[in-house]
């Protein structure tokens, strides 16, 4: 029996702290556990994309079929990071904070995403949801998902304002701040030295396909179903309203699991794959709270 | 000390895109595809040319299209 059918007065009529109190005795069911599904998708989809080289400098795969598969792979390399950046693979103890920090490090290489820099910026962003001078990702906000990928493609432009720069800038010098940007500047321009080299070499094509255009790409898709969906409108700041629960029409997996992204922010060491189950345990305390449950 | 050469090449970021990535892929698809470039130039030449261009273009406009 679930928690909520176990509690007889009606959640609209909880105070504040036995709502809180439902709210966390949920939420403990689903943190704490290992997910072998985030950890087996953030090294498979690594592998996948990584045998992607050698299948088509080899001729074995043509490039036509290796480019969507690229696409996916970047489309998918940056939630198995995500959980790294709350360490929710090492919430066990720390005798695998190795493997987070692993994990963390290799599965955002298809989109180029230094690790540190992500886990900085992302905390800033729990920590100033929806605030236009605080939030990182706040630059994503548009009307529409129309207007959303226009605004990324904007926000993408030469000398426009980088969000993630900015961030690092006004969290100070510290050597934390400092190891970031250098690992961040290291990783991108790695990046960039790697695909000219290719080019140069005779195999621009294969750099197009597999690395540059699927990072492009994947980026504009990760930033419409990651950052711009689960806050939309984001007029809103506050534990309960920064964050929305909604239906997708294409389903949660299209949507990488943003359907439920308040879970993330109410409770972000719930691992990706069990947000969905705590969410519908969760969803009579949440809509007690007056939570927004809305459609894509 | 990478911090300040960063910030001196941020700004030539698209020329030098244009020069590092877009020149060979240009004459490589113009190789593939079989077109001959103007002006009697190998298509190399004609990536070399049409690449950083493209990238200057877009730093003094702000955009890439």
């Amino acid at each position: 029996m679930s928690i909520a059918e176990a509690t007889t007065a009606p959640y609209s009529e909880m105070s504040d702290r036995e709502l809180a109190r439902a709210e966390l005795t949920i939420a403990r069911k689903y943190i704490g556990r290992f997910s072998w599904f985030m950890a087996v998708w953030g090294l498979g989809n690594l592998v996948c994309w990584l045998a992607l080289w050698p299948l088509t400098l080899s001729g074995i795969l043509p490039l036509w079929m290796a480019f969507p598969i690229a696409t996916i792979n970047v489309i998918l390399c940056y939630l198995p990071s995500h959980e790294a950046q709350h360490t929710n693979f090492s919430t066990g103890g720390p005798a695998l904070r190795w493997f987070n920090e692993f994990i963390g490090y290799v599965s955002t290489i298809p989109m180029v995403l230094p690790f540190k820099i992500a886990r900085l910026t992302h905390m800033e962003h729990h920590s100033h949801t929806n605030d236009p001078e605080l939030d990182p990702d706040y630059g994503v906000k548009a009307d529409s998902w129309q207007q959303a990928l226009l605004t990324a493609y904007k926000r993408r432009q030469p000398g426009q304002p980088n969000a993630y720069g900015e961030t690092l800038n006004r969290l100070g010098d510290g050597p934390v701040v400092k190891r970031a940007g250098l690992e961040g500047a290291v990783q991108v321009l790695t990046f960039w030295a790697i695909i000219s080299a290719l080019a140069w070499s005779g195999h621009a094509l294969e750099a197009a396909a597999i690395w540059w255009l699927p990072r492009y790409i994947g980026t504009f898709y990760i930033s419409l179903y990651l950052s711009w969906a689960p806050h939309f409108p984001a007029p809103e700041q506050g534990r309960y309203r920064n964050t929305r629960h909604f239906t997708h029409p294409l389903g949660n997996i299209l949507a990488l699991g943003m359907e439920d992204h308040i879970i993330h922010h109410l409770h972000p060491a719930i691992p990706l794959d069990l947000n969905a189950a705590a969410y519908r345990e969760m969803k009579p305390i949440l809509d007690a709270r007056g939570c927004r449950d809305e459609r894509f | 000390m990478i911090r300040h050469i960063l910030q001196a090449l941020g700004p030539w970021g698209p020329v030098l895109f244009g020069f590092g990535f877009l020149a060979p892929l240009i004459a490589t698809l113009l190789k593939d595809g079989g077109i001959t470039p103007p002006l009697g130039l190998t298509p190399i030449q004609f990536g070399l040319i049409l690449g950083p261009a493209l990238g200057l273009s877009a730093k003094l406009r702000g955009r890439w299209i």
